[in-house]
């Protein structure tokens, strides 16, 4: 009787612990970007990223806020809010996208997968289409995400004024790094 | 003759202070939270009440001020990188302030329990109104105050 009572137990813990999840997510995303130019190389990180990630549809969407980032310097913090990014008139930049290719990725086994992943990404009010190629790994119930991706800020209509043309890059590499939990 | 010594002293003296301002104007550092005080005091349930009733209003209010939060904490949260994330608000609501914290002040996160009344200072970065995960107030920076 006992017996029947513990293997009921452990199928019943087993059993729940293998029904799969299927929206994944985080509030503490990283996303980093650098600006290498010939004068000065400026890097940015902002810790605060939400991403959630269905592995069912492989939809994906990411929302970061623009005051998040941190820089070295105050000056350059300041100037990239107030002057270039205009953070208080579009404090939200947005990616709403999907995994093209979900069908490949098996997210009931651990193991690492490319993820190409496509969508529209809004940054300083304007949309425009973006298509990269990162990694999705599945570990121990987690999903690790991670992509680096080039932005040109012209596309942004981010202007950069001629008197710091050499000290910021026209094209700003993107750094995304999040560790998604399982939504319950 | 010697007017024109101090001229040429004062024009010299005008350039080293233009040069150590600009120098250190582009080496400043963002304020460290535990040395500024707070430009508005909230209960965590009043911040996150005013930003659910008007994003917009309350970011133009609310955007860049350094806000100190008194609310119960319900989650800590630890990245692999020793991140730290101070979650408070009402634990009955899905709707928190997060408090992303400052690296150079977390010995005093690690004492901390669930549950506690605590009270945590920091930049407001905007709102992240989600219906699915619950919308959160964000701070940065944060530094916890005694």
């Amino acid at each position: 009787m006992k017996k029947t009572l513990l293997l009921l137990t452990i199928s019943f813990v087993l059993g729940s612990t293998l029904i799969a999840q299927e929206k994944y997510f985080t509030k503490s995303g990283k996303i980093n970007f650098t600006s290498k130019a010939s004068l000065e190389n400026i890097e940015a990180l902002n810790k605060s990223v939400t991403a959630v990630l269905d592995t069912k549809s492989g939809n994906l969407q990411f929302a970061v806020l623009m005051k998040g980032f941190e820089f070295e310097k105050a000056l350059m913090q300041e100037h990239f809010n107030e002057n270039y990014l205009e953070s208080h008139k579009y404090p939200k930049a947005e990616f709403k996208g999907a995994v093209v290719n979900n069908g490949e990725i098996n997210y009931a086994k651990d193991g690492t997968y490319k993820a190409n992943v496509k969508g529209q990404l809004t940054i300083h009010g304007q949309t425009k289409p973006v298509e990269t190629e990162g990694k999705i790994q599945v570990k121990n119930g987690k999903i690790l995400a991670d992509a680096v991706f080039g932005i040109a800020l012209a596309d942004y209509n981010v202007e950069i004024p001629k008197l710091v043309k050499d000290n910021i890059a026209k094209i700003v590499n993107i750094e995304v790094d999040c560790t998604l939990d399982p939504l319950k | 003759m010697k007017k024109k010594k101090i001229i040429l002293m004062i024009i010299a003296a005008a350039l080293l202070f233009g040069g150590w301002y600009a120098y250190s104007e582009y080496n400043r550092k963002v304020k460290d939270l535990s040395k500024v005080s707070a430009d508005v005091h909230f209960k965590t349930v009043e911040l996150v009440a005013q930003f659910e009733k008007d994003e917009n209003a309350a970011n133009a209010l609310y955007l860049d001020k350094v806000i100190a939060v008194n609310g119960t904490l319900k989650a800590i949260e630890k990245d692999d990188t020793n991140n730290y994330s101070l979650v408070l608000g009402d634990e009955n609501s899905m709707a928190s302030v997060r408090c992303s914290m400052d690296q150079e002040h977390i010995t005093k996160v690690e004492g901390l329990m669930t549950g506690a009344n605590i009270t945590v200072k920091g930049a407001c970065t905007g709102f992240n109104a989600d219906q699915l995960l619950g919308s959160d107030v964000i701070l940065n920076r944060c530094v916890i105050q005694d």
